[in-house]
């Protein structure tokens, strides 16, 4: 089988998460490229994992399903997006053999393959065939390999136990702090969709040790970017081609353009003009942006030089040949050199910025609000002057675009000095800012 | 570390949770052996936990990333985990009330609270932990900095009593809600995506108006979280303008006009007539 993309369900969950509810079933379809059809048989399918994964009423599943993914701050202590991790394909019979195999293996003792295959073989719908040795073995194989099992120490025939060591040698004490770790962490740590999930198993478990479900999620994240879980589907792939010295190519879509995805041309039903251009580069670094909450992958291409991607628009990402690792470092530190003044990503002439911050008028030893904003947000920028009314923040960056959003985010407390085009730029910006609110 | 694997297949969790099985991978061990590398494990665990956790994973390969994946624009990490966030969150699951002394406002120190705790929040842009609470002293629900709070102790609370500070907290959190309506300007449209991530922060709904090619974003959040509206606004600029939301109108052009005043002038002449 080849190898099962999500780039539909990402591009869908996002355009639904983004845009909540905005469009018409048609107008969604258009945006993303596909047909009415497609869009149904995927929305379908999201559907089936999100409900299968909620323990809800059923009053609320029959909500719909924009509503669900909807959030609601004080309501919504789970990530909203994971299940988009949990939808991988699996035939009935597999998923009912691995479960069974691991329910068997729950019991603490360690068992051989001839005790699962019999676990596996009674009770099974008898329509289905029943799994041979092999079929079992591979399962174990698979187990093993992603650590969800483990291998005694006897000879042969081997026995195998369930890899639950992280909550059978915890008091639940520890098990509360380490879910709250997991909490914490996951939430404000990148990448996140490893600690998700860790974190939903040790809900689950703390809950059967707590027949009393009291409130166990006591945490908020105020201003938290929970659609970036979204743009992590891509960060393994991306991150191995990383380290194999490896060319990526794929399909992007900018994120300016009206559709965000196309349907692979193969199925005539849904063949369509692809907006998508195809590229491919050498991907050096992966940004996270936390002023928007979005990924960005800087690449080096032998005739463009260094590229950058939004995560967001690349679909269909396969690796491709590698590199030497001569040419690689050698793109890496190029590249190094250029982002270690951009405020994002931007690869531009350096230009210094000269900033002149108000202090809010205060009494007493009230906190100061500004200063303590720049301090945190200012990057590597440094106070070169300061009074009791005001301070000069001073920074070398590549271009003023992406710096200009954050200077202005402070309105009237931030006087731009120089360089004078930015000065100008803001003037004519406040201006026509003022013309939207002047017949108010 | 591929996270589409199929052991993670919705089916087979579902399962799992009937069957009670608890599933761990080396994916989220290794991620779990990462983040204890992060200064604030320490915090987070006793001496002793912490030791039997790195002994567990002592075998799970490492997930190393730091080279390849770089952040940029965030807040300086201030704090991740405090002290309090062990204590609080146990007062919060048991239901128990609190007495807190906090610490000195414009150079006086605060009285002592007694209250009910609701949640632990932490700030994406401050990057620090607040307790929001009920107080009883001041019958009042509030947000309190926990670098604030110089001590904390449990005070029983009757299980009435806690009903009625819940069934308060819901109504005056429901009272405080606050809507608004912005408009993104056609003109941008092109910027769509990044506008919408900005505000992907907030509860929101969007509409749009097929006719006029022109999207609306309804922003729910609760009154005190007003200024970071703004600064939102601001920070995209001629981008976006708030078409239903008078206080937030008035206070954009306020904005609007003071920048002007400032930029009327010559740095030289601010300064004088600031003074």
């Amino acid at each position: 089988m080849a190898k099962e993309s999500f780039d539909k369900e990402i591009q869908f969950l996002r355009m639904l998460v983004l845009t909540s509810g905005a469009y018409s079933r048609q107008q969604f379809a258009e945006r993303l490229g596909i047909s009415v059809h497609t869009f149904d048989k995927t929305l379908k399918k999201l559907k089936e994992v999100a409900t299968t994964l909620q323990e809800q009423p059923p009053e609320a599943q029959a909500q719909g399903f924009t509503d669900a993914l909807r959030f609601n701050y004080y309501e919504s202590a789970d990530p909203l997006l994971l299940f988009l991790f949990q939808a991988k394909s699996l035939k009935e019979s597999e998923s009912l053999r691995i479960s069974r195999i691991l329910a068997a293996l729950n019991g603490g003792q360690e068992l051989a393959i001839k005790d699962l295959l019999d676990i596996c073989c009674c009770g099974l719908d008898p329509e289905n065939t029943f799994p041979d040795e092999k079929t079992i073995r591979g399962d174990l194989k698979y187990l093993q390999e992603v650590g969800a099992i483990v291998r005694g120490a006897g000879p042969r025939p081997y026995r195998y136990r369930l890899n639950n060591d992280l909550v059978k040698q915890l008091t639940g004490e520890e098990l509360m702090d380490l879910f709250d770790f997991v909490d914490i962490m996951a939430n404000t740590q990148l990448p996140s969709v490893q600690g998700y999930l860790l974190r939903n198993s040790l809900k689950k478990e703390l809950l059967r040790q707590d027949a009393e479900k009291q409130a166990i999620e006591p945490f908020l994240y105020k201003y938290h970017y929970y659609s970036r879980i979204l743009d992590e589907a891509h960060l393994s792939t991306l991150l191995a081609a990383i380290k194999s010295r490896s060319k990526v190519q794929f399909l992007y879509f900018s994120p300016k353009a009206d559709t965000s995805y196309a349907a692979k041309s193969t199925n005539p039903l849904f063949e369509r003009e692809s907006g998508g251009r195809p590229e491919t580069a050498l991907p050096l670094k992966i940004v996270y942006d936390h002023q928007y909450g979005r990924w960005y992958l800087l690449t080096h291409s032998k005739h463009m030089g260094i590229r950058k991607y939004r995560m967001e628009g690349m679909t269909q990402i396969e690796e491709g040949e590698a590199v030497t690792e001569e040419l690689f470092l050698a793109e890496q530190s190029a590249l190094e050199q250029q982002i270690a003044t951009s405020w994002l990503i931007d690869t531009g002439r350096p230009v210094t910025v000269r900033a002149k911050f108000l202090n809010p008028q205060r009494s007493g030893s009230a906190r100061n609000f500004v200063k303590e904003r720049v301090l945190l947000q200012g990057q590597w920028g440094v106070i070169t002057e300061e009074d009791l009314h005001f301070f000069i923040y001073e920074i070398t960056v590549n271009g003023t675009t992406e710096i200009k959003p954050w200077l202005r985010s402070f309105g009237s407390s931030c006087e731009v000095l120089a360089p004078r085009q930015l000065r100008q730029e803001l003037i004519a910006e406040w201006k026509e800012m003022l013309d939207y609110y002047e017949p108010f | 570390m591929n996270p589409f694997e199929k052991i993670f297949n919705y089916r087979i969790l579902s399962r799992m949770e009937d069957s009670g099985v608890f599933l761990s991978t080396s994916h989220e061990r290794s991620w779990l052996k990462l983040m204890l590398d992060h200064p604030s494990a320490a915090a987070a665990f006793s001496g002793v936990t912490l030791d039997k956790l790195q002994t567990l994973l002592e075998g799970e390969a490492p997930l190393n990333l730091a080279e390849d994946l770089i952040h940029k624009a965030s807040t300086a990490e201030v704090q991740v985990y405090h002290p309090l966030v062990r204590v609080l969150r146990r007062s919060i699951q048991h239901h128990q009330g609190i007495q807190v002394s906090i610490g000195p406002n414009n150079g006086h120190p605060g009285p002592e609270q007694s209250g009910l705790p609701y949640r632990l929040e932490y700030s994406m842009v401050k990057r620090e932990w607040y307790l929001l609470w009920y107080s009883w002293t001041r019958r009042d629900f509030m947000s309190i900095r926990l670098k604030k709070i110089t001590s904390v102790c449990e005070v029983p609370a009757a299980p009435e009593l806690v009903r009625t500070t819940q069934a308060e907290i819901h109504r005056i959190l429901e009272s405080r809600r606050q809507s608004a309506v912005i408009e993104v300007l056609p003109n941008y449209n092109r910027e769509l995506s990044r506008i919408l991530y900005a505000f992907s922060c907030f509860e929101k709904e969007v509409r749009y108006d097929e006719d006029k090619d022109t999207y609306y974003i309804s922003l729910f959040y609760l009154g005190n979280e007003g200024e970071y509206v703004l600064s939102k606004m601001r920070f995209l600029g001629k981008r976006v303008r708030i078409v239903e939301g008078n206080w937030l109108k008035k206070r954009m052009r306020e904005s609007a006009l003071k920048a002007l005043a400032l930029y009327g002038a010559s740095p030289d002449q601010t300064l004088t007539r600031q003074e």
